[in-house]
């Protein structure tokens, strides 16, 4: 039997928007095997977004449990957490993220400066990540030198860098052409079958649901009942 | 923290505008911080030549205008430690007219006794001689000769005005000097000055030099001396010669306290403009912290880097400010001054590190709230963060 990387039990989330209460996500109960590639999806406000962040510790459940790669996240110190996230985990923000100041080679760079590795060996891992993702002609380029569809690859690259277990991706192709969107999608597809990561992708675009072995609907913070692969 | 230095450097340099602008307006600052900070130096904090920490000056305890009896010369010299007194007196006058470049000391003299008091007047032997021997001789600095076109054997009047007579000398030697103030002042003899005043002016005295004959006595004759005549009707006041030299500062004002105010105004204003730009830069980056959070970067990380880049621009400001402040020097140490300190005003190497200290100062105490609330904003909220 596959081993469980992610696993909520009754897991809530809730803000206060100046007097207002606002259900995020109310008793979710996920389960999530290695090697997975799971799409999240439903309309907008829907909890998607805050299900990844809390995946990822970016964020703090109200109640319930979680626990990422065998780990409780709500025992860690915030240090801890971010070692953790790290170490573990690789996120694809929709808007790509990168820093404008920085060449694609030094984006990639960045989270490996939180490693013990050295000056050559993170270029060297920097490298491997942007070719992976097929952007070893643009390692000098800053973002603003590069399309949108490329910039989202220098972000896969930077997400993967680290090596690791869990890649998160909240609407990687949502501000992308088709065609971009679909390499995007095919990369993140390529990541989960040669290389064994688990992807969780947050999606509104059934098309790109159709990439992940395993479909979830969210509607009003609630994790719908599974009906199959779609 | 070196590893995040690309990062610190490239993000300080984000916005090049206000880069340049906040850099230049720290240099200025740092201008006159620097300038204000030699200064002080110079006046409080310059080693004496040996020579001079030998001598002392006595002068009125009343004020420096008023003067002493001449025969104090004489009870001064009794003083154990003491190895020569000299008496001078400030002639004032004025030669040709008034005008700036007819501005120099005029000194009275005892030539028998000066050459002793200031061995480091460097003049012939032959002109040493006749400046002692001749009543009406006069020697002048170097510097004072080139600038009045004088050579030997020329006839100089100075017109009184503290003293009623008109005195003409014949210039019989010229002197160099390590003191600055020195080299820019005529000497002449006191005796002639003493004859040609009316009777009732005889016999007073501006200062005396005093001349130790150890530097572990200087402080007990400085003691000794004004105490000797405490219980007079005209009492003394002796101090070394460079703190008899600062003491013309007082005619300014409180230096010391206009120095440390116009510092700190500087630094306080400097703090704002410093703080506002840092806040307006770490406002604009929220979003990039949650990014960079979410890459695994602790707040502490996060701190660092936003007060690296902070720190880093002020000690560039700190560092063009400084550069300025050494040309501004060089420009003081052009003008005429009244002050030996200033004429060899520099930035020295002490003030240099006190000013890039309180630069880095400034960077991280104008960047540590902007820095600290942006590494402490929660990811998601930083990243909804759009502005």
């Amino acid at each position: 039997m596959s081993e469980t990387v992610i696993e909520t039990r009754r897991l809530s989330k809730e803000y206060i928007r100046d007097e207002f209460h606002i259900t995020a996500l109310q008793d979710v109960d996920l389960e999530v095997k290695r090697g997975e590639f799971v799409a999240l999806m439903g309309p907008s406000g829907s909890g998607k977004s805050t299900l990844l962040h809390l995946i990822a510790a970016m964020d703090v459940p109200t109640s319930g449990e979680i626990k990422v790669l065998g780990q409780d996240l709500r025992k860690l110190s915030d240090r801890a957490i971010a070692r953790w996230r790290n170490e573990n985990v690789g996120f694809v923000f929709q808007s790509f993220n990168l820093i404008p100041v920085l060449t694609a080679l030094e984006n990639v760079e960045l989270p490996l400066k939180l490693t013990p590795l050295k000056k050559q060996e993170r270029i060297d891992h920097a490298v491997t990540a942007l070719k992976l993702v097929g952007l070893g002609d643009r390692l000098g380029h800053y973002p603003r030198q590069l399309s949108g569809g490329q910039e989202q690859r220098v972000a896969i690259a930077r997400a993967i860098v680290t090596d690791p277990a869990l890649i998160l991706a909240d609407e990687p192709t949502g501000n992308l052409d088709a065609a971009s969107a679909e390499d995007i999608l095919h990369l993140l597809a390529r990541l989960n079958q040669e290389f064994g990561k688990t992807v969780v992708m947050v999606t509104h675009d059934p098309h790109a649901a159709r990439f992940a072995s395993v479909v979830h609907h969210l509607e009003k913070g609630r994790l719908l009942p599974m009906n199959g692969n779609p | 923290m070196l590893r995040h230095l690309p990062l610190v450097l490239k993000n300080a340099w984000r916005n090049r505008r206000r880069t340049v602008l906040t850099i230049l307006s720290m240099g200025v600052s740092l201008m006159i911080l620097g300038l204000m900070m030699a200064i002080y130096h110079a006046f409080y904090f310059t080693n004496t030549p040996p020579e001079q920490d030998l001598r002392l000056v006595t002068r009125n305890k009343v004020s420096l205008a008023l003067p002493m009896p001449q025969f104090y010369g004489d009870r001064i010299r009794q003083i154990p430690g003491v190895r020569e007194v000299e008496a001078e007196q400030w002639f004032g006058g004025v030669y040709i007219d008034n005008r700036p470049e007819h501005l120099f000391a005029r000194l009275a003299v005892e030539p028998d006794k000066f050459f002793t008091i200031y061995p480091d007047v460097n003049i012939p032997d032959e002109q040493k001689k006749a400046f002692q021997q001749e009543r009406s001789a006069c020697i002048a600095g170097r510097e004072l000769a080139q600038k009045q076109h004088w050579n030997l054997g020329d006839r100089i009047t100075i017109e009184g005005d503290i003293f009623p007579v008109n005195l003409e000398f014949t210039l019989r030697g010229i002197f160099d000097a390590k003191d600055a103030f020195m080299n820019r002042s005529l000497y002449f003899n006191r005796e002639y000055l003493e004859q040609s005043l009316p009777q009732a002016r005889r016999g007073l005295v501006g200062t005396f030099t005093i001349l130790a004959n150890s530097p572990d006595n200087v402080p007990r004759i400085e003691r000794a001396v004004d105490s000797q005549f405490q219980n007079s009707p005209i009492q003394t006041k002796t101090e070394t010669q460079s703190a008899f030299g600062l003491s013309f500062l007082a005619f300014l004002g409180n230096v010391k306290l206009i120095l440390l105010s116009v510092c700190g105004a500087v630094t306080f204003t400097i703090l704002l403009v410093s703080a506002n730009t840092i806040a307006m830069s770490v406002r604009e980056r929220v979003h990039e912290v949650g990014v960079l959070k979410t890459l695994g970067y602790t707040s502490e990380a996060i701190l660092g880097i936003i007060l690296g880049e902070a720190v880093a621009i002020s000690l560039v400001g700190a560092m063009l400010g400084l550069l300025m402040a050494q040309l501004m020097s060089a420009v003081v140490r052009a003008m005429p001054t009244f002050n030996d300190q200033l004429e060899t005003l520099t930035i020295q190497p002490s003030v240099a590190v006190l000013c890039l200290g309180v630069a880095a100062m400034i960077g991280l105490a104008s960047a540590f709230v902007p820095a600290y609330h942006a590494s402490r904003t929660p990811i998601v909220e930083a990243l909804r963060s759009t502005e």
